[in-house]
């Protein structure tokens, strides 16, 4: 099957601070990759170069076989849906109105929704099961309902694929299952391919159908998330030592101190 | 309702009450004037009352009051925050000095129909700007304390070469800076007008066309890039526009304050944040409430004529400590 999103070689630096470097990636439609590495290590950047939002130094990325650095912004808006780490909500929007913004790039300048687009926004909201809030405040909901209404943002893009940063890294533990479950009920039903920076090696391990390992801007491991996930990668990712254990069909993460 | 219902219906609301403020505004004054006599036969000096000094005067407060309205609206986008206005940024004070230097310097001629105090009171609304963008921004977000000192930090710059330049004035020449600093919609004729509206046309033009790419910054610089938002070039455009209206603006009327902070804030307390909505009413409601202070400033002690900027700004003074002792128990919105 074609990729969805192909790059190579993609390199980027901060004010000549080199932050990425040869970095190879490709999903397919309907796959889950889950990026995993250091703080520091990359995954950010690359996650804005993947989105469009930041060009790379060097290098290509292609989204459906076109470059996007040669895209445009809205073209781009209408295939691949964005969710940062830590969404700024500067204005206080209801959650009706901000899941309403990713129908932007199919509105026109001057217009409003139309009741195509309001239908779409609601059903947005049902599939993140968020539909009892649409009139609240963005700013007086929970951290993880915020992070709901931007998947439900997202998902009205109507994207081929999502690329999320650390989607669930502020959430306790049923927020975050929530979360997941939401991404991978849109892989199975939708077949929208996920791409998602993460620090939860344990959920990795339920979630991803790839797993990409970056340390200091380079790959250093990639591949079928059970090959990847073992002591002696992660051991060397994070710069300290980490036992992955296996018993009765359960892995168990956790460092060796 | 639907933002397309709420807009229909705002603007209209709005529409109306300008309508009747302005009709009202046409026919108060020491001079007194019926709409009666108007559409039937006025003796020539209310005709001259009414033409050149009332509907010019009007529209001027129409003009002011929505383009400071706007361009508070479009710089709370921009920033990111509520607090800002052209006011409390510096531009005012910014454009203010570049008209008193235009005019002072013998540059108070036009050029191709420009007037050249519009020129320099906009090219130091930019520089304002410009400044008190870079020194409020901290790490790629503006903070409000920064953003506010910031333009206290210009107004009291200007202020000091205002006086600077006050100290070596004549008396008359003083006494035209002073009055012209407290604010006045004092116009004579139409020609002012169409100079102004020059600017202000395409400025607030801009602006408008942007409001959709406002909302959508909101939500932070990636996630606006990543919806289809030229971010930097949207900024950019925010600067010229702004400067461009509210600068020519400000060099005709003084420093008019608060119209460009109060104006949006109820509105987004009335109607939500959506800036599709927000902006274009503010222009109304802005238009109405300067027609409006002004009508005030020139019954309230008749004959005599007090500055609509002494209006303005003690309403504006109340409502923002107001803000602050609301703001004490939440963010301010």
């Amino acid at each position: 099957m074609e990729a969805i999103i192909n790059c190579t070689d993609i390199g980027f630096s901060y004010n000549g601070t080199s932050v990425l470097n040869g970095i190879n990636l490709s999903i397919q439609p309907g796959n889950m990759l889950g990026i995993l590495g250091a703080n520091g290590a990359g995954k950010s950047t690359l996650l804005k170069i993947l989105c469009g939002v930041l060009k790379p130094k060097s290098g290509k990325a292609l989204f459906n076989d076109q470059e996007l650095s040669k895209m445009d912004r809205r073209e781009i808006a209408k295939g691949i849906a964005y969710i940062p780490q830590d969404p700024m909500f500067a204005f206080p929007f209801t959650v009706r109105e901000v899941v309403l913004m990713g129908r932007a790039p199919y509105i026109g300048r001057f217009e409003f929704e139309r009741e195509e687009d309001n239908e779409i926004a609601k059903n947005a909201l049902k599939t993140v099961g968020i539909s009892h809030l649409k009139d609240r405040l963005i700013n007086e909901v929970s951290s993880g309902e915020r992070q709901l209404a931007s998947i439900a943002r997202g998902l009205v893009q109507e994207p081929g694929i999502m690329i999320l940063d650390e989607p669930a890294t502020y959430l306790d533990v049923k927020h975050r299952t929530e979360v997941m479950n939401i991404l991978r009920h849109l892989k199975e039903n939708k077949g929208i391919s996920i791409i998602a920076a993460t620090h939860d090696i344990f959920s990795s391990l339920f979630y991803f159908d790839d797993i990409m390992i970056l340390k200091d801007g380079n790959i250093l491991a990639e591949g079928r998330t059970d090959q990847i996930i073992n002591s002696e990668i992660l051991s060397l990712a994070y710069g300290i030592e980490v036992v992955v254990k296996k018993e009765n069909g359960r892995v168990f993460v956790f460092p060796n101190q | 309702m639907s933002t397309n219902r709420k807009f229909v219906v705002s603007m209209t609301l709005l529409f109306i009450l300008w309508i009747i403020t302005a009709f009202i505004s046409i026919f108060s004054g020491t001079y007194s004037i019926g709409p009666l006599e108007a559409i039937s036969n006025l003796d020539e000096l209310s005709r001259t009352i009414f033409f050149q000094i009332r509907i010019p005067r009007v529209l001027m407060a129409t003009i002011a009051g929505g383009t400071l309205a706007l361009a508070g609206a479009a710089l709370q986008a921009l920033f990111r925050n509520s607090l800002a206005s052209p006011f409390t940024l510096g531009i005012s004070g910014g454009a203010s000095l570049g008209a008193l230097l235009a005019i002072r310097s013998g540059l108070a001629v036009g050029v191709l129909g420009f007037s050249m105090v519009s020129i320099s009171a906009f090219v130091f609304s930019i520089l304002t700007m410009l400044f008190v963008y870079t020194i409020s921004k901290v790490g790629g977000v503006v903070a409000t304390g920064r953003l506010l000192l910031a333009g206290v930090v210009a107004n009291f710059l200007y202020a000091s070469i205002v006086m600077f330049i006050q100290f070596f004035s004549t008396f008359t020449e003083s006494l035209q800076t002073m009055r012209w600093i407290m604010g006045s919609l004092d116009v004579v004729g139409f020609d002012t007008v169409w100079k102004t509206l020059i600017f202000v046309i395409p400025g607030c033009a801009i602006l408008l066309s942007l409001t959709k790419d406002m909302n959508l910054f909101g939500l932070g610089d990636d996630v606006a890039s990543s919806l289809g938002v030229n971010v930097r070039r949207m900024e950019k455009k925010i600067y010229f526009a702004t400067s461009l209206a509210a600068g020519a603006v400000i060099s005709v009327t003084g420093p008019i304050g608060f119209v460009g902070l109060i104006i949006p804030h109820i509105l987004r307390m009335l109607l939500g944040v959506d800036n599709r909505i927000i902006l274009p009413s503010s222009f109304l409601l802005g238009a109405t409430f300067l027609t409006a202070a002004d009508t005030l400033s020139r019954t309230i002690i008749s004959p005599v004529e007090i500055p609509v900027g002494i209006i303005t700004a003690s309403i504006g003074g109340v409502f923002f400590l107001w803000l602050l002792i609301r703001t004490k128990k939440e963010i301010i919105i």
